[in-house]
């Protein structure tokens, strides 16, 4: 491989921002008659998060902050609350914005957390679910929660199973009934949910999974400053676990090695903290045994760590074939790979639901789950043709610049507003028929 | 095929006219200022900015505006916008910023409206 000539070394970093928030800070000081019309005018709206949250290590946790984040930047006016949850031995060295502390497996702590947000400043809470983030069987005290609280809500789905356990079916019908929406990232989620679960359509609403805002940047040119410049660049990245199919990829390489000699597939991401604590390394050197088995050293790379941002968008803008193998048909959801497409990638999939709806209409090839074949004609169809390539890319980075964070913020945005309102209007609905009944009565 | 801005300016006496095409974000939102920073320099007073081919703007977009509108009220001038598409519409919408920026369905409105202040 050649030396890395850091002389070449790109900036791709996503820049900071030079933000409303910051122009209005500055704004106070400098122009208060100015500042005074933006705060009358600017709605002003106080949204409270609940789910994990970073340093936590996981998709939700780092979801939830690219929520926190985006929404904040168009808010500068409003102070935002999260309400983390954690294990109760574990020490979060949490941001000040984590008010309060839900213990996971505390049955109390989420009655507590629902007072908490009763008495706070929040006018609406939003909470993101996943089976696995809360207490109890299937976590189910996250309804305890709910039950308790008093302020509007709105649940992101991030799991919705088409055959879910008679519990699990009952959670999520609980999470329908009790928040005014909820939201999922893509229309068969939504139709799952009004055929499986029975869900009110008006209550269930999609919102694209959010991406950040990266601009397209040929390959070749990031792939030279890696010191990859001759190498044809297939990755997988996010947290390890055997339901990521990796060993399937790996198993694909000869073939694509025998057609593209200089190919090499990057495997980018730690084990999963959850799957580290019960069974170790033991997926991953099941994988590297499998790379040694096959021949394959030169052309499979592992980087076993949690990548920051930059490091990964650095490591997706070289990449030439980003492949998902996943061999779950019903997951619903995938940062990974709606991070590909905001990158502007050609995309190699096995079809789970949210792989195929994404990557519909020229996004993206689809290939059988746990076949390393099908995984190897994609790749070297790709890697064969530029001007396919070329197209994969382009359909890929337009869906991408739609679901940008900064834009999916605006959905959320928007959405609490309706929320709003409507609660407003019932209210106000509400009072003038009991005004009514009484001056009837009279 | 990397999404840029494109900036075109026109100026006639103390009105810029500022065309954007592409979106209006991080990446190009401090060039949009600098273009305001000297369309102002070169004698303008009133700006009219024309969000028409715009097809996104982000938070540091919206940032890049109002410190245009400080910059303009301070030479006791206006900023306006024209021809928001439906998405960077929603975002004065949901910011309230709508109530801020007047926002014009075309020039020659926002033009008309510009001199009929300056007349006053």
């Amino acid at each position: 491989m050649a030396k890395i000539d850091k002389s070449k070394e790109l900036d791709i970093t996503i820049p900071e921002e030079f933000a409303l928030r910051d122009e209005v800070r500055f704004l106070k000081s400098e122009d208060i008659k100015l500042f005074r019309l933006l705060r009358e005018s600017m709605n002003k709206i106080e949204p409270a998060y609940v789910a994990t949250y970073p340093p936590s290590e996981c998709g939700i946790a780092t979801f939830t902050k690219d929520v926190v984040t985006s929404v904040a930047k168009y808010t500068p006016f409003s102070k935002p609350i999260v309400v983390a949850v954690r294990r109760e031995h574990e020490i979060e060295p949490y941001e000040r914005i984590v008010r309060f502390q839900i213990y996971k497996e505390q049955r109390e702590s989420y009655l507590e957390a629902a007072r908490f947000l009763n008495n706070s400043h929040a006018d609406i809470v939003s909470v993101q679910h996943e089976y696995g983030i809360y207490g109890g069987p299937d976590g189910e005290y996250i309804l305890d929660f709910l039950e308790a609280l008093e302020k509007p809500a709105v649940a992101t789905l991030h799991t919705v199973l088409q055959n879910p356990s008679p519990n699990q079916k009952r959670i999520v019908q609980e999470i329908i009934r009790l928040c005014d929406v909820s939201i999922v990232m893509v229309r068969v989620g939504r139709q799952i949910l009004l055929d499986v679960y029975g869900a009110d359509p008006q209550k269930v609403t999609v919102i694209p999974h959010g991406v950040p805002n990266v601009h397209r940047v040929p390959a070749a040119r990031v792939k030279r400053a890696l010191g990859m410049a001759d190498n044809a660049i297939i990755s997988t990245f996010g947290l390890i676990n055997r339901g990521k199919g990796i060993e399937y990829v790996i198993q694909a390489m000869p073939k694509i090695v025998e057609r593209h000699p200089t190919a090499i597939y990057l495997v980018l991401g730690e084990t999963h903290p959850g799957v580290r604590k019960y069974e170790g390394e033991t997926y991953r050197n099941m994988l590297i045994e499998l790379v040694a088995q096959l021949g394959m050293e030169k052309h499979v790379r592992f980087n076993n760590r949690f990548l920051s941002l930059d490091e990964l968008v650095r490591y997706l803008c070289a990449t030439d074939v980003y492949v998902t193998p996943y061999l779950n048909k019903d997951q619903i959801t995938s940062g990974t790979l709606a991070y590909a497409l905001g990158c502007g990638k050609a995309i190699v999939s096995t079809p789970y639901l949210y792989a195929e709806e994404v990557l519909a209409d020229g996004r993206g090839l689809l290939v059988d789950f746990a076949s390393p074949d099908s995984i190897a004609d994609a790749i070297i169809r790709i890697l064969d043709d530029p001007e396919l390539k070329e197209s994969l890319e382009a359909a890929a980075y337009r869906y991408g610049r739609r679901a940008a964070w900064f834009n999916v913020a605006v959905d959320y945005l928007g959405l609490f507003h309706r929320v709003l309102n409507r609660r407003r209007l019932a209210k106000e609905l509400a009072e003038s028929a009991q005004s009514t009944g009484k001056s009837a009565s009279k | 095929m990397e999404m840029d801005l494109g900036v075109d300016v026109t100026m006639d006496g103390n009105l810029g006219i500022i065309r954007l095409t592409g979106e209006l974000d991080a990446y190009t939102s401090s060039r949009f200022k600098e273009v305001m920073i000297n369309t102002l320099e070169k004698g303008c007073t009133n700006l009219v900015v024309s969000l028409a081919d715009v097809e996104y703007i982000d938070s540091s977009g919206l940032g890049a505006l109002v410190g245009g509108l400080k910059r303009v009220s301070e030479r006791s001038g206006k900023l306006v916008l024209v021809g928001a598409r439906p998405q960077v519409r929603k975002v004065f919408e949901i910011t309230g910023l709508e109530k801020v920026f007047p926002i014009y369905r075309n020039e020659s409105e926002a033009v008309e409206s510009l001199k009929r202040d300056e007349s006053q």
